[in-house]
């Protein structure tokens, strides 16, 4: 059984608590043990370092030390924070004045941190750690029929230099994902563009109409439902589908499923256990195609 | 080997509407892109248009799309491309009017380039300087001169000196895309590099106040675009962090982006978490609360609503020494 320090982000245990439910059930199906990290702090939502770029350092140095202690990789389920603890991590064992700098922070709260753990993104860890094919083994139900549009969103393809899953001018983990449990993926220009969340809050029309046009795009190419792998970006395309909507004046109506949902309900997730009940944008047509698709 | 070279043709004079059009032509050991559409200008269509110049990747003229991204043409090398792609899809850059064909009107880029006033600031006390003039046997110039690695050292701005002005950031940037009013990373990076040379005498801090409003650097998206694709190696979305830091650092906290970072630093500082509710509230103010309302309701409804007192983490103490190490405290 593979072992993870399980790092889901503030996102997925507050507004997305759907999210962590769900990969908490795929876990489960799929052996994985995730450690729980009580002690772990928010990573700064992509964004401290315009506060402090120590703090950045010392925080998520803190995380990863944390799990260094336990001996593990840590799993995330976050773009932003997939990015801000490898950009961390890259800091720390290529700058000694950094580490040097953090470890003795670390050592005042009884840690200390030498480099040796890795920050993998689920999509990648299932790629890596698990393999595709033991997703296909596990399915009871196949996404047949379905064409989904993966959106990777920014944090788990760039910069290169600290997210170094995929090939960044041309990503492909997720569309194999896709495939290995049955479905179609959806091929369209901006599902390695930005979802827009980080200036949601900032400038609210350029947000959103980033979303939208997203959004719009794959609805275009015949998408039945697009997947995130980030919370952020889930924020952005259902939360706020409506005000995207309206800032590109088009109509937008495309479900967005978590990329655990996805796997969930190929694992045979129902509609309560994924939290569908939680998305703004409905998922009831989503599960009547997959309901026909028993294997 | 023969390769396909599929290229965007418009010409506002004549066509309604852009097309493409491809040609076939033969590679050799180290083609670039360049190389190429100069061998399909000369050999095959001679109205295809596009800017180059240099073809050593200084002049920053050749920047197009090269199947899907900014790139410069000269230092783009044929055979990875058809590798990875299996032909060579050429489209002007984006967010920028089209010409004709490959060649984008650069106004709007450069227009922000100058509004970031890319020159150094303040005015010598001496009038008898202010007015240039040949320099006299054995006058030295009175204003400190730097050398590049001086200047790396002195600011901790060690790429934005190397922009070639290319505009690849301008067009693979999310916030221009959402935003076309906003500066963009290459005018915000060199923002940036004037804030922080030693010889800028901007005494009332107009630059960060300036960057600070609207369509400012707080527009930008974190995209990391422009770090990724800048063919110098340059990161303007870390210049632009920079910028943010400082700005915030000398208090000139006016803007929702500002408030937007400080009230997550003080989120983590309180509880170790990120309040959701609270840093919206702190972003957009009343204001922005009751423009999101009938979205927040509607999350709302499907129980999308966050906790309104968050748990503590665990060890929160750890957390608040890392702000007392760090003097954060306060802020």
């Amino acid at each position: 059984m593979i072992t993870y320090a399980y790092y889901p982000g503030c996102v997925a245990q507050e507004s997305g608590k759907e999210l962590d439910n769900a990969t908490k059930f795929i876990a489960k199906k799929l052996g994985i043990n995730l450690i729980p990290m009580p002690e772990a702090s928010c990573c700064g939502g992509g964004v401290i370092d315009g506060f402090d770029k120590n703090l950045k350092l010392f925080i998520n140095g803190r995380t990863l030390a944390l799990a260094e202690k336990e001996g593990l990789d840590i799993m995330t389920i976050c773009n932003t924070c997939t990015l801000t603890l490898s950009e961390v991590n890259e800091e720390l064992i290529n700058n000694p004045e950094s580490m040097e700098k953090t470890n003795e922070y670390l050592a005042k709260i009884g840690l200390k941190y030498s480099g040796k753990v890795k920050v993998k993104h689920i999509l990648y860890a299932l790629r890596d750690d698990i393999g595709f094919d033991k997703l296909k083994e596990k399915a009871v139900k196949s996404l047949k029929g379905i064409n989904i549009a993966p959106f990777y969103g920014c944090h788990i393809l760039r910069p290169s230099t600290a997210v170094k899953f995929d090939d960044v001018e041309n990503p492909r983990g997720f569309e194999e994902l896709i495939k290995s449990l049955g479905g179609e993926p959806v091929s369209y220009a901006r599902r390695t563009k930005c979802c827009g969340f980080q200036t949601i809050l900032v400038n609210e029309t350029t947000s959103t109409s980033l979303a939208g046009n997203a959004i719009y795009e794959a609805q275009e190419k015949n998408a039945d439902v697009m997947v995130t792998p980030c919370p952020l970006c889930h924020l952005s395309m259902d939360t706020y589908q409506t005000v995207a909507a309206k800032s590109i004046n088009k109509k937008l109506s495309l479900p967005i499923l978590h990329l655990p949902q996805l796997i969930g309900i190929a694992l045979g997730g129902d509609y309560a256990e994924m939290g569908f009940s939680r998305h703004n944008v409905s998922l009831r047509g989503i599960m009547a195609k997959v309901r026909q698709n028993e294997i | 080997m023969e390769f396909k070279v599929r290229a965007y043709r418009f010409n506002p004079e004549t066509d309604e509407k852009p097309y493409y059009k491809e040609y076939a032509i033969e590679d050799y050991p180290g083609m670039t892109v360049l190389n190429a559409l100069i061998k399909v200008k000369s050999e095959l269509d001679g109205t295809l248009s596009f800017r180059r110049s240099c073809r050593s990747a200084i002049c920053g003229s050749c920047a197009m799309k090269i199947n899907g991204i900014s790139k410069l043409a000269c230092k783009t090398q044929v055979g990875p491309e058809i590798e990875k792609f299996g032909m060579i899809n050429v489209e002007p850059l984006a967010n920028m009017p089209v010409i004709r064909d490959l060649i984008v009107d650069q106004e709007s880029f450069f227009d922000k380039i100058k509004e970031i006033k890319p020159y150094l600031l303040g005015q010598r006390e001496d009038d008898a300087h202010n007015s240039f003039h040949p320099l006299k046997d054995g006058e030295k110039i009175s204003q400190p001169v730097y050398y590049k690695s001086e200047f790396q050292n002195l600011t901790g701005n060690n790429d934005t000196p190397n922009c070639i002005l290319c505009e690849c950031c301008y067009s693979e940037c999310g916030g221009v895309v959402g935003n076309p009013k906003y500066l963009g990373p290459a005018a915000l990076a060199k923002l940036y590099r004037y804030s922080e040379d030693p010889r800028d005498n901007d005494k009332n801090g107009s630059r960060l106040v300036n960057g600070s409003k609207p369509d400012g650097m707080w527009d930008c998206v974190h995209c990391q675009s422009c770090e990724e694709f800048c063919p110098k190696g340059i990161s303007p979305v870390k210049s632009i962090v920079k910028l943010h830091e400082r700005t915030i650092k000398n208090s000139i906290t006016f803007s929702a982006g500002s408030k937007h970072v400080v009230s997550i630093a003080k989120s983590i500082g309180e509880t170790g978490r990120l309040d959701e509710i609270k840093v919206a509230f702190d972003s957009g103010g009343i204001s922005g609360l009751i423009n999101d309302l009938p979205m927040a309701f509607g999350a709302g409804l499907k129980g999308k609503i966050p906790p309104l007192r968050l748990k503590l983490i665990k060890d929160m103490e750890d957390i608040r020494l890392a702000y007392k190490e760090l003097d954060l405290e306060e802020k």
